[in-house]
């Protein structure tokens, strides 16, 4: 696995394959899609679909593991949300009740429904993270035409991103070769050394800034008159053909979008009263 | 043919300083040249660096006095974005001068600013690598090379700008003697096989004076000596006043000449010294 | 040393006045500088998004704020173009859905902007020299998240559907909360501390270009 900013990819993979523009396609594009589905089979499908995407890629499936504690305090705090705080409805159907507060039917139907369409969105991010080297997201970028300065600007942030976590791993690991250790010290303490790290790391990046600029001057880099015109070669993009296989996948998607649309909204599919996995649970729930 | 670098009562004094960072500097450079500047920590020699392309006094603030021209233009003259296409600098921290995500994406970045074609851009790609045996780091990504290997992409990223003069600030300050001594053999390369004017900032000599046809002494903010090498290491006593200490081949058959052991040219790599040495054993 | 003396004797007005004959552009540096704050933002947002989360990007001690806020005033609209988007970025690392933190942007437009405009608007020292400066600051800080928060919140979450009327506070006092809370210890800190090696620095914005 190579280690990029944006996550670990694997050395090798049929995803490199395809053009970084149809990744990013897919994934501005089918993250949509949650939003227009209320059953939660369907998005729960759509989740099982790309985890097997993420496997045919040769990602790491342990990768996940980092992400499940992100889940589980979603699901916490839409629990919290829905149920704990749904208020009081006399028109739901109470199911239960907690201490002293009801627990509607309606409000835990909501909760999955919107747990159901925010990790879809969450497990496609993960997928593009990790099929995503910074170069691939470069390429999309000027793929799209976004203009040079832009891309650029993007392509510095994640450098300097890279820096900034490599400098606070040397701090910690010169304070751990001093025997100090955050472990098992409270939290308030945490938060003033973690106060104490961010001073030398923007010192640090004010130095950088200059020498950056520095640097993009010392290679022709300018930001106003003629030479900020100069129509640029996009080298990088030598290395990528937009190929029948992308054009086609990107027809896919485009496609797929405006089907579920038309059955959405056209024949009423991915509605709640067409799902079938929330009648089953609610009679679960009245009978248990 | 005029001088490529020509600076005249040269002075600059950053703002919020109290004395000037180079006083009364005046020093011509012919084009082709392989000039070697040394002195001790602030005595001018970055400042010197900057002041020729331009990053003095566009990026930072103060006062300049005099003149500093490139190729017969003052610097200040130039448009953004054209100097670079004069003067090439390669700063000390390789860290800090790689803007790319890959080795390959350096390289090529200069030349996308200066609006060379597909074509081209492989061609000078395809010499600098070769130049500077990057070839199979090409699809690194920066924070995956060695230090000497990001100074040696450094020096091609300009290198691949085909600059006429070419100003190396410290490049080998941060690296090992290994490291240090593949960068030297780029330049010498680069001596042997191009006519760019080179010019070397540097505190460590040994690899620096084989290479160099003159030499340059800042102290005190100002020129303090100029000569061609020889003649340069000839004034040892300047030297060690400004606190520069020759190379050890040199310093050695200075004493013996002090001591009227030795007269002649001094001997300028560690091989001719060993040479003269075994010279003067066989005459005895 | 007589520059730390020379550092030390300037002024409110000095700080954002521009001296006769200074001349003060846009350049390559505010470019870099908007990259690094992204960069930084994106490490630091992120940290504060995972470490301290509440749900969809809304957290009880957001330490992101301190670049988005700070970065702004020390650097005018540069910092104001860095605060707004990375969080974006941040929040996407830490599990927040694209399009929601899309949705936020206008939030931390006005978290970014605000802190900036008040310090130009009233003169204030960014060294925070006076109670007055820390009044403008902190008063900068609450009227921004109050506003970020709402717009968040109310318009955002609610309409994604992503939460009930009733927990419509809990979500509101976590972003106000979480953000005014970190601010008081981070903004203060950084303002104090590095103010005044950025004055001096070519990166510097007076007015909010250059």
């Amino acid at each position: 696995m190579n280690k990029t900013l944006l996550g670990y990819v694997p050395d090798r993979s049929p995803i490199y394959a395809i053009h970084p523009f149809v990744k990013l396609f897919f994934l501005l594009v089918v993250s949509l899609f949650p939003l227009f589905i209320a059953a939660p089979e369907w998005n729960f499908g759509l989740i099982i679909f790309v985890l097997l995407l993420m496997w045919y890629s040769r990602i790491n499936m342990g990768i996940m593991r980092i992400y499940v504690p992100v889940a589980i305090s979603m699901a916490s705090i839409i629990f919290l949300a829905y149920v704990i705080l749904g208020g009081y409805h006399p028109e739901y159907a109470q199911i239960g009740q907690l201490l002293a507060i009801r627990v509607y039917w309606e409000r835990i139907r909501d909760a999955i429904v919107v747990y159901f369409r925010i990790l879809p969105m969450i497990v496609m991010m993960v997928f593009f993270l990790n099929t995503s080297r910074e170069r691939d997201v470069i390429v999309a970028m000027r793929t799209l035409r976004i203009p040079f300065v832009i891309t650029y600007v993007f392509a510095m942030a994640l450098r300097s991103a890279g820096m900034v976590i490599e400098d606070f791993g040397i701090v910690r690991q010169a304070e751990q070769a001093r025997g100090f250790d955050t472990h098992g010290k409270s939290l308030p303490y945490r938060l003033r050394k973690y106060v104490m790290y961010m001073i030398p790391l923007f010192a640090l990046s004010l130095r950088r800034a200059e020498e950056f600029s520095n640097a993009l001057i010392a290679r022709g880099f300018a930001f106003t008159g003629p030479a900020s015109k100069i129509k640029r070669a996009d080298f990088i993009l030598t290395h990528y053909h937009f190929r029948r296989l992308d054009a086609l996948l990107t027809a896919i998607i485009g496609l797929a979008f405006v089907a579920l649309l038309v059955l959405r909204y056209g024949f009423g599919w991915f509605t709640l009263s067409r799902s079938v996995f929330l009648p089953w649970l609610e009679t679960l729930l009245r009978h248990r | 043919m005029p001088p490529i670098v020509e600076i005249q009562n040269y002075t600059w004094r950053y703002l919020h300083a109290d004395v000037p960072a180079l006083q009364d500097i005046n020093l011509t450079i012919e084009e082709g040249s392989f000039v070697g500047v040394i002195g001790p920590n602030g005595s001018g020699k970055t400042t010197l660096a900057y002041s020729l392309n331009g990053l003095i006094p566009g990026q930072y603030q103060g006062i300049k006095e005099g003149t500093v021209k490139i190729a017969g233009t003052e610097v200040e003259s130039y448009r953004p974005g054209e100097l670079p296409q004069m003067v090439g600098v390669v700063f000390s921290d390789p860290e800090a001068q790689f803007t790319a995500m890959t080795v390959e994406d350096e390289l090529v970045f200069g030349m996308e600013n200066l609006g060379l074609s597909i074509p081209e851009i492989r061609e000078r790609l395809e010499w600098v690598t070769d130049l500077t045996q990057l070839k199979p780091l090409l699809e690194k990504p920066p924070y995956e090379i060695s230090g000497g290997q990001k100074q040696r992409v450094a020096l091609a990223a300009v290198l691949a700008m085909m600059p006429r003069v070419m100003v190396l600030d410290e490049p080998t300050s941060m690296l090992d003697p290994m490291s240090r001594k593949r960068v030297f053999d780029v330049l010498a390369r680069l001596k042997r096989e191009s006519h760019n004017t080179i010019i070397v900032i540097e505190h460590n000599l040994e690899n620096l004076v084989p290479l160099a046809d003159r030499m340059i002494l800042l102290h005190n903010s100002r020129m303090a000596l100029s000569d061609g090498t020889e003649a340069f290491f000839r004034q040892v006593d300047t030297l060690t006043e400004a606190g520069v200490y020759p190379p050890g081949g040199i310093a050695f058959f200075h004493a013996l000449m002090k001591h009227g052991a030795f007269a002649g040219e001094l001997p300028l790599t560690l091989d001719a010294a060993v040479a003269r040495l075994e010279g003067l054993m066989s005459h005895e | 040393m007589a520059t730390a003396r020379a550092r030390s004797k300037l002024t409110t007005d000095q700080i954002w006045a521009t001296a006769p004959g200074e001349k003060r552009q846009v350049g390559v540096i505010h470019i870099v500088i908007t990259a690094l704050l992204i960069g930084i933002g994106f490490v630091v947002g992120a940290f504060g998004s995972i470490s301290f989360p509440l749900g969809f990007g809304v957290n009880f001690f957001w330490t992101g704020i301190a670049v988005q806020q700070v970065g702004p005033i020390w650097f005018g609209i540069w910092g104001v173009i860095a605060g707004t988007i990375f969080p974006f970025f941040s929040n996407a690392i830490a599990g927040t859905p694209f399009y929601v933190s899309a949705a936020y942007i206008p939030a931390n437009l006005i978290q970014a902007l605000l802190p900036a405009f008040a310090f130009r608007f009233f003169k204030a020292d960014i060294r925070l020299n006076s109670g007055r400066d820390f009044a403008i600051l902190i008063g900068a800080m609450v009227v921004s998240s109050a506003l970020g928060a709402m717009w968040s919140v109310l318009v955002v979450l609610r309409s994604f559907g992503l939460l009930t009327t009733n927990s419509i506070p809990l979500f509101l006092w976590g972003w106000f909360g979480g953000n005014v809370l970190a601010g008081l210890v981070f903004n203060i800190i950084l303002l104090k501390a590095l103010s005044p090696v950025v004055i001096r620095s070519t990166a510097f914005v007076k007015r909010w270009l250059a």
